[in-house]
């Protein structure tokens, strides 16, 4: 609404013949009036989305990623005159606030986005823990939530109607990776574990821990370390001494990072090394160099996936591009599901012909789409459940995709050094 | 052998977080005042490293040669503009200053480099050193040899030199030693100088270790801390004791505790030195 405004303004000025500074300011005022006092009609036009994210602190760089999936997403609805509302063209606006990666802040600044600032729909923050604390405040109000990066199925098993996710449970991620271990090196038999102690890392190795077992994988070490931890070479010693084949590691990309140091630091070596999640991000690759090469990891999302999609964006290699026009970078999955978070509201409301919340509650569960992003269907729980995560492998210092098969980009290659 | 290796991990380790809290010591231990902008400090070291070998292609090596004057001056204006002036402050002034500037610092810091993660990658790497079984990484070493060249050389300036004399005689009694002709505060400038040279020392090599970010300043603040508290103030070798017996700590209690009981175990310590032994290994009564 101030853009109008400054535009307003600017239209009046260059309206202006005479250099005047009194009629100048005499004709914004006339022209910020009725925009003021306007606020009101304008806002019924608007489609607000609230955006709680932790813009400063640690979890900072997450939040910067979350916020240009979205900001893409705006922008293009925007740009194609806004999203059709039973026959009506309404713009949409995103509405940030910053919880400064501190979760019980997440829960106060959700509640706050839908009394105060009155938006109509609201994205998760970020993760598993904070979206599914922040759950309770958007399901007491009926508020319809995404949750673009909450994977673990503890989020989703509390009977909530109002939350939709779109990451599969973190099984879909391990199940194919050892899948394709278990076929391409059978000689793999011994596996060691190591993940952060935190919510989402250690919910995914516990997932490692049961694929290993179920292909009958021995795993001959589990251990956790705890979040700030500045070495590793105790906890590495440990896994060296068990020779393992294949070493399963979890944690955020400054953990991966150091951890991926000081393994080259003991002179660690197996067939199989796999990181989660870092590796899918360009920072990662920047900052452990030659030793990224044969790191294997899996997402939700990679840019190399090519899916025929009916949301704004259609095409995957569409959005792969509307994003490196905007951002000069590739987007990867946290980017990507953000934008496409806000795509299956859009087809919600479209088909809801209406922003009431019951319908576009009731528009999301029904839906059945495909995006650039994949399938879209959400379970009976409300996260997604018609994905299949690509498995990927860096190879000369670029991802590759190794499965599912009908994207390939390479075979799956043994041996990190 | 696999002893052997914990053994090594920790001895390394212990000379990483002596090369953190070295300068943090110093600073505390003589001048009395916290600073809490010692990690961010150390950050910047990192990021002089790793900005001048991708840009101008200059080794770490040369880089300690840059960074060392620079941060000293960096830190004598800092003492000489801001903190001279509540420096006769109870503590918690100074504490707060040192907090607020480091607010301003690390949040420059996010503005001018963001928050990712990078680590400076030497080309040919440095690789790793074999002892029969047991593996240590060069770099480490190289900290390590640079944390112990350097805590000699600050015990030689306090002991010996006129400088340093003069810093201690200010820390003993600022009133005398001002009757006595030492000129107060740009002594006191002259000791946050040498503080900040070292930590922007230790931050370029730190750079081929840690991954660098704004974000990191704290996690280092964290272990100055704790080294210090149990290496005890006002004595230069302690930091070196402190931080051995830190890194000892953490290595054999991963081993055989886990992992995740590695830093809850250091902090336990921590508290068992604040109940028992206040003054740490080495510090002098009068420090605390």
């Amino acid at each position: 609404m101030l853009a109008t405004a400054a535009n307003r303004i600017r239209t009046s000025r260059s309206g202006v013949k005479s250099g005047s500074v009194a009629r100048l300011f005499v004709s914004a005022a006339v022209a910020l009036a009725p925009a003021l006092f306007g606020a009101h009609a304008q806002a019924e036009d608007v489609i607000r989305v609230g955006a709680p994210l932790p813009l400063t602190g640690p979890l900072a760089p997450e939040a910067v990623k979350q916020q240009r999936g979205y900001d893409l997403w705006a922008e293009h609805v925007n740009a194609a005159g806004g999203i059709d509302v039973g026959g009506k063209k309404m713009k949409v606006e995103i509405v940030y606030t910053d919880y400064q990666s501190n979760t019980p802040r997440a829960v106060q600044a959700a509640e706050k986005l839908i009394t105060q600032e009155k938006v109509h729909f609201l994205f998760s923050p970020f993760g598993s823990g904070a979206a599914k604390a922040a759950s309770t405040v958007s399901e007491k109000y009926g508020v319809p939530t995404i949750a673009p990066t909450a994977s673990s199925s503890q989020v989703y098993d509390q009977g909530y109607k109002y939350l939709f996710g779109t990451f599969t449970p973190n099984d879909t991620l391990t199940n194919p990776l050892s899948d394709i271990v278990v076929e391409k090196a059978p000689d793999v038999k011994r596996v060691a574990i190591l993940a952060r102690n935190d919510l989402f890392p250690l919910a995914i190795a516990q997932e490692m821990e049961k694929s290993a077992k179920q292909r009958k994988l021995e795993v001959v070490s589990f251990e956790k370390y705890a979040i700030n931890t500045m070495d590793h070479s105790a906890a590495l010693a440990q896994i060296k001494s068990m020779n393992p084949h294949w070493i399963f590691v979890t944690g955020y990309i400054n953990d991966l990072i150091l951890l991926r140091k000081q393994m080259a630091d003991q002179r660690i070596e197996a067939p199989v090394v796999t990181m989660i999640a870092g590796p899918a991000y360009q920072e990662f690759i920047d900052a452990t160099g030659a030793g990224a090469e044969n790191i294997s990891s899996a997402a939700w999302w990679h840019p190399a996936v090519q899916y025929k999609g009916s949301d704004i964006f259609g095409t995957t290699e569409n959005y792969v591009k509307a994003f490196q026009a905007k951002y000069k970078a590739m987007p990867d999955y946290g980017e990507a599901s953000s934008s496409v978070a806000g795509a299956l509201f859009q087809i919600a409301i479209e088909k809801a012909g209406s922003i009431e919340r019951a319908k576009v509650r009731d528009a999301l569960a029904n839906l059945d789409v495909m995006t650039f992003w994949g399938p879209v269907r959400f379970g009976e729980t409300g996260q997604i459940n018609s994905l299949e995560p690509p498995v990927f492998q860096i190879q000369s210092g670029k991802t590759v995709v190794v499965h599912p098969p009908e994207i390939k980009q390479g075979e799956f290659k043994l041996g990190v050094k | 052998m696999f002893i052997l290796q914990i053994l090594a991990n920790g001895i390394v380790l212990g000379c990483l977080y002596a090369c953190i809290a070295a300068g943090f010591s110093l600073v505390w231990g003589v001048l009395n005042v916290i600073n809490l902008m010692h990690g961010s400090f150390i950050v910047l070291g990192s990021y002089l490293a790793w900005g001048a070998y991708n840009s101008l292609g200059l080794s770490p090596w040369l880089t300690l040669a840059i960074a060392a004057p620079l941060f000293y001056a960096f830190g004598y204006l800092v003492q000489r503009g801001l903190l001279n002036r509540v420096i006769a402050a109870p503590v918690l002034v100074t504490l707060t200053l040192t907090f607020g500037l480091d607010l301003i610092l690390n949040n420059a810091m996010i503005l001018a480099f963001k928050a990712d993660y990078r680590r400076l990658i030497l080309e040919p790497a440095l690789g790793t050193l074999a002892m029969g079984p047991v593996v240590v990484p060069v770099d480490r070493i190289v900290a390590m040899g640079f944390a112990l060249v350097l805590t000699g050389a600050l015990y030689l300036i306090l002991r010996k030199s006129r400088v340093g004399r003069a810093i201690i005689a200010v820390r003993l009694d600022r009133d005398a030693a001002t009757l006595m002709g030492v000129r107060v505060k740009p002594t006191y400038a002259a000791a946050f100088g040498l503080g900040a040279a070292m930590a922007g020392c230790a931050g370029v090599l730190l750079a081929l270790i840690f991954p660098i970010s704004p974000l990191s300043a704290i996690p280092y603040l964290g272990k100055a801390f704790v080294v210090c508290v149990l290496g005890g103030l006002g004595s230069v070798p302690g930091a070196v004791v402190g931080g051995l017996l830190l890194g000892l700590v953490e290595s054999f209690g991963a081993m055989a505790f886990g992992p995740e009981h590695a830093v809850t175990l250091s902090f336990a310590l921590l508290i068992l030195f604040l109940i028992f032994r206040p003054q740490g290994l080495l510090g002098k009564r009068g420090f605390e």
